[in-house]
């Protein structure tokens, strides 16, 4: 580790071409920071949700907000990423779909999932 | 008695079998609080108060926070150790991390169990 060679270092973000299932890791990590920072916003509207009718219809007021409902569904859609590919992760876990074949195609999958629950989910809600 | 070296080969399960575990409760939680929410219409307070009312409802809910608290520590851990190179940063990031996801359990703690009623 500590011989200092000179091997020549390419990261060129737009040059390398990441794989499909790089795309789909890249993307569990990106949503799950994402909604760990909505954790604190998400304690605190059930913290005033409950504390009276008033702070209750204040707070569904602001959810219903246009912002806000943007907002919502920027994070279902970065759960349903997160869960897809947290369920495909576990699969690889106990060895199912670890060929590069089935592998690709699960990413894919997670993807397809993805973009379907932002559809209906889009078409619902906004 | 074998000495094992620092680096071992099991540092890190407790980590990784968390991780798998609170996954799992989340998961199976989250999906069974999703279908119920599509079928009911949306509650009013008094439905809201009273869905949250039974002691059983509120540890689940507590238990989904306190999973995702475990979680997003491994997670966001796992992202420290890889794209954090100084020391000094990655200590610092994971020590003001652990003390924020401490917090954050606290006050789930306080809304639903000991803090309730409100």
């Amino acid at each position: 580790m500590n011989n200092k060679n000179k091997r020549p270092v390419y990261l060129n973000l737009f040059q390398i071409r990441l794989p499909v299932a790089g795309v789909v890791s890249i993307l569990h990590r990106i949503t799950g920071v994402v909604m760990v920072i909505s954790l604190p916003l998400s304690l605190y509207a059930l913290q005033q949700s409950l504390a009276s009718a008033d702070e209750y219809a204040t707070v569904t007021g602001y959810l219903s907000l246009p912002g806000v409902r943007v907002l919502l569904m920027v994070l279902a859609v970065a759960l349903a990423l997160h869960f897809l590919a947290g369920v495909r992760h576990l699969l690889l876990d106990i060895d199912v779909g670890v060929t590069r074949r089935v592998a690709r195609w699960s990413a894919w999958a997670v993807l397809a999932g993805t973009g379907l629950t932002a559809l209906v989910f889009g078409m619902r809600w906004l | 008695m074998t000495l094992r070296p620092t680096g071992s080969a099991r540092r890190g399960l407790g980590e990784w079998l968390a991780q798998r575990l609170t996954a799992l409760y989340m998961g199976g939680l989250g999906m069974v609080a999703v279908i119920y929410l599509l079928l009911v219409p949306a509650p009013d307070y008094l439905q809201w108060k009273g869905w949250l009312a039974g002691i059983a409802v509120r540890v689940a809910v507590s238990l989904f926070f306190a999973s995702a608290l475990v979680h997003a520590w491994v997670g966001l851990r796992s992202i420290y150790m890889d794209y954090l190179k100084p020391l000094w940063l990655r200590v610092t990031v994971t020590a003001v991390t652990l003390v924020i996801l401490l917090a954050l359990g606290l006050w789930t703690g306080h809304i639903l169990l000991w803090g309730f009623p409100p």
